[in-house]
């Protein structure tokens, strides 16, 4: 992928350990990757950079997930921003209410290989170029 | 009722009416003796007698009288007794109670309704009882005044109510229906059970199960995704030995990552925090995509899958996260404890709202002595433990058993040791 065309992804998740491993693949798989450790930190990049997509862990300190997609929502640029969820576990009331907030896609962690994290990624950037 | 009982009074009235009677004869004899000419004293005899018996008759009826009088005075005090107790257990009950006319308006709160709302009786009697609400169930209380009104059951409808302090406690709400003790009209005793605390404690015990399942699963998926990025190859080509070796550390990571489900799982029914997430289903869905995920190891050991799904199961009402775990769990026994070029049967039938789900194999079986105990936690059994190297934490079946009653089903089997097993589920309305 050339440099020019790079897309920016923002990884949201503040276990250190899982964020670099996210970073480093995606960066690998051709992506501008950027991480953040924490919720308000997650926001403030988000909002500052304007990434093309952005996987947000939902249970985190400060700020939970769901509370960063709320208030992103509120922002003029953040009401259309594309974001997939990340959980270490699936609840289903946490679908519910990433789905209403306009997430299409929830991805629980465990059960995913980074492979797939990253055709999920491809597969979402595609959906906003439609 | 004053005074002594009755009947004693009546016994007096009868002796004092035969002294005076035979007064009278005495007296009369003793002025017409000679007049009459009687002198063998029968006359006076049969007189007497005859005093005797009228006193009798009308000690008779007097007490006739009065055994009505004091069945009536026995039933009296009786209610005046029951009737104090009743008022005494009204008044001074942990629960609270309040008696609601048909307006909804409160009558009589008891000290226990009033310790509940914070307040005086002025403070509450004569209020509308459904407006006690916060703000997000006043319709709620809106719907159950409407109820009470038309005398529809209002039997432990939750709802949320307010105390004076603005604190908001859930309660469990029931009305009977009573009668007004004057004018007989209409009125119904609400009583308000209270289960905040419980309610607290179920979201702990909820909010714990989700904490554990968090932390305990953010390090198995960050192991397996640096164990992704050492077998993809993304940062250079393991030789092929530690490849190998790596592979081993994923699957075995993979298997604690079940553990983990299951263990969880196990606590959720345990604590009572399993929900039931009823929706529209297809059984043959379920069976199928556990099928694609044990493929690797069925086609291993050359078994032989024979689904006999019909037309039944694939349009019903279940919670299909747990149906799946339920299949899961029997045909990943199955596939584990059948030896290599076995067959493994999956049957599903339906009638109306009932439906089974049957798997059979043709595996090792259960040992005839220890079949009581299959469904016990942490069970193996003897032959899985010594003759098979599958892997087992003995939490399974009891885990299926538990989702299968958490479900309103039942489940059953019946297995001879090295011929193999049949397990039927029946689930019912569907």
């Amino acid at each position: 992928m050339d440099k020019v065309v790079k897309k920016k992804i923002l990884v949201v998740d503040d276990d250190n350990n899982l964020n670099s491993v996210l970073v480093e693949k995606l960066t690998i798989s051709g992506f501008d990757a950027i991480g953040a450790h924490d919720g308000e930190e997650g926001l403030a990049k988000a909002l500052e950079i304007h990434p093309d997509l952005i996987l947000l862990d939902i249970m985190m300190p400060k700020m939970g997930g769901m509370e960063v997609l709320d208030k992103l929502r509120k922002d003029a640029w953040g009401k259309t921003a594309k974001v997939i969820m990340l959980t270490a576990l699936e609840d289903v009331n946490l679908v519910a209410q990433a789905m209403e907030k306009g997430s299409y896609k929830y991805i629980e962690k465990v059960q995913h290989s980074l492979g797939d994290i990253v055709k999920q990624v491809e597969a979402e950037l595609a959906r906003e170029n439609k | 009722m004053t005074g002594a009982k009755p009947y004693l009074k009546h016994v007096a009235i009868s002796f004092a009416v035969l002294i005076i009677l035979c007064g009278i004869v005495f007296a009369v004899f003793a002025l017409y003796q000679n007049e009459i000419g009687d002198q063998t004293g029968y006359l006076q005899i049969a007189c007497f007698v005859i005093a005797v018996l009228a006193s009798y008759v009308f000690y008779l009826l007097l007490a006739a009288k009065s055994r009505g009088e004091m069945v009536v005075w026995e039933a009296t005090k009786q209610l005046m007794v029951s009737r104090e107790q009743f008022k005494r257990l009204y008044e001074d009950a942990p629960v609270p109670y309040v008696k609601l006319d048909l307006k909804g308006l409160i009558h009589e709160p008891n000290k226990a309704t009033l310790r509940f709302f914070g307040v005086l009786p002025e403070e509450i009697e004569n209020k509308n009882f459904f407006t006690f609400h916060p703000d997000e169930d006043l319709e709620l209380g809106k719907k159950l005044l409407q109820r009470f009104t038309l005398n529809v059951p209002i039997n432990r409808e939750e709802i949320r109510m307010i105390t004076k302090s603005g604190e908001v406690r859930t309660i469990l709400l029931t009305v009977f229906e009573t009668r007004d003790t004057q004018t007989l009209g209409r009125m119904g005793i609400a009583s308000i059970f209270d289960i905040t605390e419980q309610k607290k404690l179920d979201k702990a015990k909820t909010e714990f199960v989700s904490l554990a399942s968090h932390q305990l699963r953010t390090p198995l998926a960050t192991m397996k995704w640096f164990m992704d990025m050492l077998l993809s190859g993304d940062i250079g080509e393991l030789p092929d030995k530690q490849k190998e070796y790596v592979q081993k550390l994923y699957t075995v990571n993979g298997e604690m990552a079940e553990l983990v489900d299951i263990l969880l799982n196990v606590s959720r029914i345990e604590i009572g925090a399993l929900v039931l997430d009823k929706k529209k289903a297809n059984a043959v869905d379920i069976a199928e995509s556990i099928l694609t995920e044990l493929s690797s190891q069925i086609a291993r050991k050359y078994l032989i899958i024979d689904k006999r799904y019909g037309n039944a199961l694939q349009d019903i009402t279940t919670d299909p996260k747990l149906l799946r775990i339920v299949i899961q769990n029997l045909v990943s026994n199955s596939v584990k404890y059948t030896p290599d070029g076995g067959t493994i049967t999956i049957t599903f039938t339906q009638t109306g709202s009932q439906g089974q789900i049957i798997i059979t194999d043709t595996g090792m079986g259960i040992p005839r002595e220890q079949q009581d105990k299959i469904f016990t936690k942490l069970f193996r059994a003897d032959n899985v433990r010594t003759q098979s190297a599958a892997q087992g934490t003995g939490l399974g079946l009891y885990l299926v058993k538990s989702i299968i009653e958490a479900l309103g089903g039942s489940i059953s089997f019946t297995s001879e040791e090295g011929k193999g097993s049949v397990f039927t589920i029946t689930l019912y309305s569907l």
